[in-house]
């Protein structure tokens, strides 16, 4: 059975590849996940030049309400920005920023095929003795990002530029005010988190660089070596402090429950790949602060999505398994990382 | 739970008898209905526990709130004789948020009765915590 939105893909590639003809997709499925876009997978085949070709393909839209807000642009040309360097990011072929191909806005990307992203998988055979591995690909990778100048890979043009002093500031502000205007019930947790956040400003970044915004194990293409194939997920990415992403890698929220890293490695060892790669320092009490910053904002995440259900935005059982199932969880690593748990 | 749990049910039969129709994509039935299953089971556990805690919470809210009266004025005595979970939750919110003044209040000035507090909001997560939780 044929998905209604596999012609409407094909009408639309056919506009942006004016030499091809028999545009057609078939085998269009939907990624599990994605709370915060639509993603699916397909196949493209069209004939061109007289050949016939065909390439597995990524769509990536928007949902009538999502659980963060993010711009579509900035996504798509942080995935261009990084295609081809040291950071493996899948290459991006269409933005679509209308409403009327396919609803949404959207962009459609090249699928890097044959790899795994869920984390589930890696606490299993074959992955088990591959964790070290993966840990100095993953935080080389995050030091790569770190280690990028914004203004050579064009993404300064794109992305709000921000102080050295203000990165902090600037990023509690807009997580707090997303839980004044998303929350549904008080959270004493995570207020008292954010005065001691405001009360402790963290010293200024080291540099302004690109932040990927959602670096985390689940969030890269992997497979049983170790190896790390594609970097996800950058709808978050903006301009400030690269000790922001470290710190959000290392929420607990993201140990999976094995008191690691990650999952994967401790903390320090972490820590020490990131800053041979990254070349930067990771002083202990700056990345405190980050690692704390980084609960509120998994919080105020996790609330937006409730909200986005409560109003009825968008009422996929994807916007509460977030709400239920990670709430409490991150209040648990709230209290761990101020000391409390 | 927030969203609370009977109307996340409503939605979800819904959802459940409208996947039941055979003309429904198979890769779309089958996310729909997996995640459903999920919330299920999640609000399968939390919903035989969930008066209970919010009771227990709500009374050392009270208790904690009275302590502190000298800083801010605790919230209107309410009545406790309605059980439902969403009249439970809705005092709970209200006590959450008397809560945050009260401890605004006393950091750096009472270390005692902000630990008190911190002891509380520490029990009430763990009576919270879900079996398959993250942290």
């Amino acid at each position: 059975m044929s998905h209604p939105l596999e012609p409407r893909i094909a009408a639309y590639i056919a506009t942006q590849m004016l030499d091809a003809t028999d545009v057609t997709v078939r085998d269009l499925a939907r990624i599990s996940g994605g709370a915060s876009r639509e993603t699916y997978r397909f196949v493209g085949a069209w004939r061109q030049g007289g050949q016939a070709r065909e390439r597995k393909l990524i769509l990536r839209r928007d949902p009538p309400a999502s659980l963060i807000d993010t711009e579509r642009r900035i996504e798509f040309e942080a995935y261009r920005a990084f295609h081809g360097t040291s950071v493996p990011a899948p290459e991006m072929l269409w933005l679509e920023e209308g409403d009327g191909p396919l609803d949404h806005p959207f962009f459609i990307a090249e699928e890097i095929a044959g790899f795994q992203a869920s984390p589930g998988l890696l606490w299993n055979a074959p992955y088990l003795d591959s964790h070290a591995r993966l840990a100095q690909r993953k935080w080389s990778i995050l030091g790569e990002i770190a280690k990028a100048d914004p203004v050579a890979n064009g993404l300064a043009q794109v992305m709000p530029g921000v102080a050295a002093g203000d990165c902090w500031n600037r990023e509690l502000t807009y997580w707090e005010d997303v839980l004044d205007d998303d929350e549904a019930e008080p959270l004493p947790i995570i207020r008292a988190a954010i005065r001691w956040l405001r009360a402790n400003p963290p010293p200024p970044a080291q540099k302004v660089g690109v932040v990927h915004g959602d670096y985390r194990t689940g969030n890269f293409l992997y497979d049983p070596d170790g190896q790390i194939h594609g970097i996800l997920d950058w709808e978050m990415a903006h301009l400030g402090d690269p000790l922001e992403d470290l710190g959000w890698s290392l929420n607990p929220i993201w140990t999976f429950g094995r008191r690691l890293a990650g999952g994967l490695v401790p903390d320090a060892q972490a820590i020490a790949i990131w800053e041979q790669a990254s070349g930067l320092v990771a002083e202990p009490t700056a990345l405190h602060w980050w690692t704390l910053f980084n609960c509120v904002k998994g919080q105020a995440i996790w609330v937006s999505s409730a909200r986005a259900w409560l109003d009825g935005g968008n009422r996929e059982p994807i916007m509460v398994y977030p709400a239920w199932a990670m709430t409490n969880a991150q209040d648990r690593a709230t209290l761990q990382v101020m000391g409390r748990l | 739970m927030i969203p609370s749990v009977p109307a996340v049910l409503v939605d979800l039969a819904g959802k459940v008898m409208a996947n039941a129709a055979p003309d429904v994509n198979p890769t779309d039935r089958a996310g729909t209905l997996g995640l459903s299953a999920l919330l299920m089971g999640l609000a399968a556990e939390g919903l035989d526990s969930a008066a209970h805690h919010l009771v227990m919470e709500n009374r050392a809210f009270r208790a904690l709130l009275a302590k502190g009266a000298a800083y801010v004025p605790p919230p209107a005595e309410h009545a406790e004789d309605d059980f439902r979970l969403s009249a439970l939750a809705a005092e709970n919110g209200r006590l959450r948020a008397a809560l945050i003044l009260l401890q605004t209040a006393v950091e750096g000035r009472d270390e005692v009765m902000n630990d008190a507090i911190w002891s509380e909001l520490r029990a009430s997560t763990e009576r919270r915590k879900t079996q398959g939780s993250a942290v």
